[in-house]
């Protein structure tokens, strides 16, 4: 990872002009991806708190020891404190960072908080899509799209946290559009 | 061989069979046999060797009759299995590569292995060990004949017209004609000067990985089993603090690089020996090799991208490496570490040339490379520093005036960090996209168009402090490590670029690629709102 400390202040730069845009505090302009299912948010923020519990239960486990020790205790309380405060604050902005759209030639699937992906599969490349469900998406009616090219780091591309009926129907409708020519 | 007739392979198969089977067990068997140290550890390695090669020898035999191959109309059937039976059908249109193979003692025998890629796994998928030398001959020119009249009608409509790059090298070159009539055009030949060039400037990662390697277990060694009986190792270094160890280290290393150098000269001899690539209408064939002798053929319109690699030796001499990406992955080469090499030595006059004769349409020269944002400099500055930091720390608490390691550390960043800018770059030709970067090896990648499988924009929260971004062209070729990228440029033209590139790899028909009425793309990456 990089240090954190790199580069300039903003704007110190001739080229400043290439400095993105401050992020709109109000509406981003969101209004041509689909967003994902909100429910998705649940399934996400159960999985942190699946995490916090193992790590609490770890601590609790770790001092019930017959020779306890409270620093490893510490830490993984630590942890799962770590896991909580994601709990409450990952899932919202992983929900907000994740859209998509089916453009006339291509998907686009947009993710990442922090490490930003745009992906771009032309239709005429997949190779075929699968929907798959979780335990904990099954719980929640949710579904996930994953789209195979032949491609090495696109060779799957994942849409996550669909509605079940709406996933299938996307499933459906790029398998229709799957092109004959995989430039393979 | 007449289609839809059954083949066995040739009788020796169950010797090259057994051996390759034996290869598994009996040399480990061997070899902790002589460790562990004669007597009676040798007597049971022994009988364990001539218990175990029975069932081999048995196993083979059985494997040579299960196994049958037949060529149907476009297909090559493969019936193999003892206990589980496998029947394999590869459409002949979907073969990737072909390669005929043999060792020397293969040589020696006349006969020849012959492989057969496919896109579909890492494996290869479809392994004839081992036919008579003209049967495998035959073979492959009824699957490249078969894959020829299959893959016409598929691809008529985009290809570009065949023989083209064949006017572009005709000067260099003069025309042969091969057994079967058809025009070949010599694109290279290696002698053994090139190889000796190529060996010994080749591999410097290696080099450097393996005289690392040796210096450790040299200190290793001094720490472990300290060669003067002195009881506490830390002693040593104090006693011998600085000058002598220093020497002994850097002599060590010295030495384990001119071992590594004279291997890899002669490595190149011979595996390279006689290197002859030569193109017709519609592949590329290359025989090398003084041992095993290996002739590969790839089909042009399998080609997924051609990979420009001049390392950091080589471009002063104006020396550089070509590969070629295809999606089923070079069987043999994939032990080197990845593409299949192509040319493996060709002068950079030579350069376009040779990438123009494969991909057809290419004015390698021609490029404009586009330079990345300067902040990526920037940005490689502070990267490269804060490594050379840590390792310079690193080595300060070994070193005895300490601060030592660390005055070199700014400049050498930003040496490094120039270099670094300076090497990246992106070009946009009609139907082809081409990517430049590399610190001391600078890689240049071009993809045709019709190839590019998915394309990425990513950015890091520390390019977005800079407001820049990668975009990522992904073929079905590479893996791994290996992609083409353009790497820091601005966000604005990172999205424009990855709106271009999607267009490119799915033009709509009847339609202008660049889209009219602004970037769609252009909104993505400010409305990703953080926490």
């Amino acid at each position: 990872m990089q240090p954190p400390d790199e580069g300039m202040p903003e704007g110190a730069h001739p080229h400043a002009l290439h400095a993105p845009a401050a992020p709109p505090a109000s509406a981003p302009d969101n209004s041509e991806l689909q967003p994902l299912d909100p429910r998705v948010v649940k399934a996400w923020r159960a999985t942190w708190l699946i995490v916090a519990a193992l790590f609490g239960f770890a601590a609790l486990a770790t001092l019930a020891l017959p020779d306890p020790s409270p620093v490893l205790a510490a830490c993984a309380l630590a942890v799962a404190l770590l896991c909580l405060a994601a709990a409450a604050l990952h899932p919202r902005a992983r929900y907000r960072s994740w859209g998509y759209r089916l453009r006339d030639a291509a998907l686009l699937v947009r993710r990442g908080v922090l490490w930003r992906t745009i992906s771009i599969v032309p239709h005429a490349r997949i190779q075929y899509v699968d929907t798959r469900r979780g335990p904990l998406e099954r719980a929640l009616g949710l579904a996930t799209v994953v789209v195979y090219t032949a491609g090495t780091r696109g060779a799957a591309v994942r849409i996550p946290g669909l509605d079940a009926a709406h996933a299938e129907a996307l499933r459906d409708r790029l398998a229709a559009l799957v092109g004959a020519d995989d430039a393979v | 061989m007449m289609p839809s007739e059954s083949h066995r392979l040739h009788v020796l198969s169950v010797l090259f069979e057994a051996a390759a089977i034996a290869r598994g067990f009996i040399l480990p068997a061997l070899v902790g046999g002589i460790s562990a140290g004669g007597g009676e550890f040798d007597r049971i390695a022994t009988w364990t060797v001539g218990l175990l090669s029975i069932p081999a020898i048995l196993m083979s035999v059985a494997r040579y009759f299960a196994f049958r191959y037949r060529l149907e109309r476009d297909e090559l059937i493969i019936d193999s299995g003892l206990l589980s039976r496998r029947h394999r059908v590869i459409p002949l249109a979907r073969i990737q590569n072909i390669d005929v193979q043999q060792t020397a003692l293969q040589r020696v025998c006349g006969v020849a292995e012959v492989r057969v890629e496919t896109a579909g796994s890492g494996e290869t998928e479809a392994r004839l060990r081992v036919l008579s030398r003209a049967c495998a001959e035959a073979l492959r020119a009824e699957l490249l004949a078969g894959r020829r009249a299959a893959g016409a009608a598929a691809t008529a409509a985009g290809e570009p017209a065949a023989g083209a790059g064949m006017a572009a090298g005709a000067g260099a070159a003069a025309h042969i004609t091969d057994s079967t009539g058809e025009p070949v055009l010599e694109l290279a030949r290696l002698s053994s000067r090139d190889l000796l060039i190529a060996g010994a400037t080749a591999s410097e990662a290696g080099l450097v990985a393996a005289a690392v390697a040796g210096v450790l277990e040299f200190l290793d060694e001094l720490v472990m089993d300290p060669p003067i009986p002195i009881p506490d190792p830390e002693a040593i270094l104090a006693h011998a603090s600085g000058g002598t160890i220093m020497l002994v280290v850097a002599g060590t290393a010295l030495a384990l690089l001119l071992i590594g150098w004279l291997l890899s000269i002669l490595g190149a001899l011979v595996g390279y020996h006689g290197f002859t690539l030569e193109l017709t209408a519609s592949e590329l064939r290359k025989r090398y090799g003084l041992l095993t002798r290996r002739e590969g053929v790839v089909p042009l319109e399998r080609v997924q991208a051609v990979r420009v690699e001049e390392s950091w030796i080589r471009r002063p001499f104006g020396l550089a490496a070509l590969k070629i990406e295809t999606a089923g992955g070079g069987p043999q080469e994939r032990q080197r570490g990845g593409a299949e090499a192509f040319v493996p030595l060709a002068r950079a006059t030579d350069v376009p040339r040779l990438v123009g004769a494969v991909l057809r349409g290419v004015d390698y020269d021609a490029l404009r490379f586009r330079p990345a944002h300067p902040r990526a400099q920037r940005r490689a500055l502070v990267r490269y520093a804060a490594v050379l930091g840590a390792a310079g720390i690193g080595l300060a608490v070994v070193l005895e005036p300490w601060w030592l390691p660390l005055l070199p550390v700014l400049p050498a960043a930003w040496l490094m960090a120039r270099l670094y800018y300076r090497n990246l770059g992106h070009a946009l030709a009609p139907g082809f996209v081409a990517t430049r970067a590399g610190l001391f090896n600078r890689i240049t990648w071009v993809v045709p168009d019709r190839r590019i499988q998915t394309v990425h924009l990513t950015s890091s929260p520390f390019q977005r402090r800079h407001g820049l971004a990668n975009v990522v062209v992904d073929t079905a070729a590479g893996g791994g490590l290996r992609e083409a990228a353009v790497m820091d440029i601005a966000q604005g033209d990172a999205l424009a670029l990855l709106d271009e590139l999607a267009g490119r790899a799915a033009p709509r028909r009847g339609q202008d690629p660049s889209r009219a009425g602004g970037s769609p793309a252009a909104h993505l990456l400010r409305g990703a709102g953080g926490p």
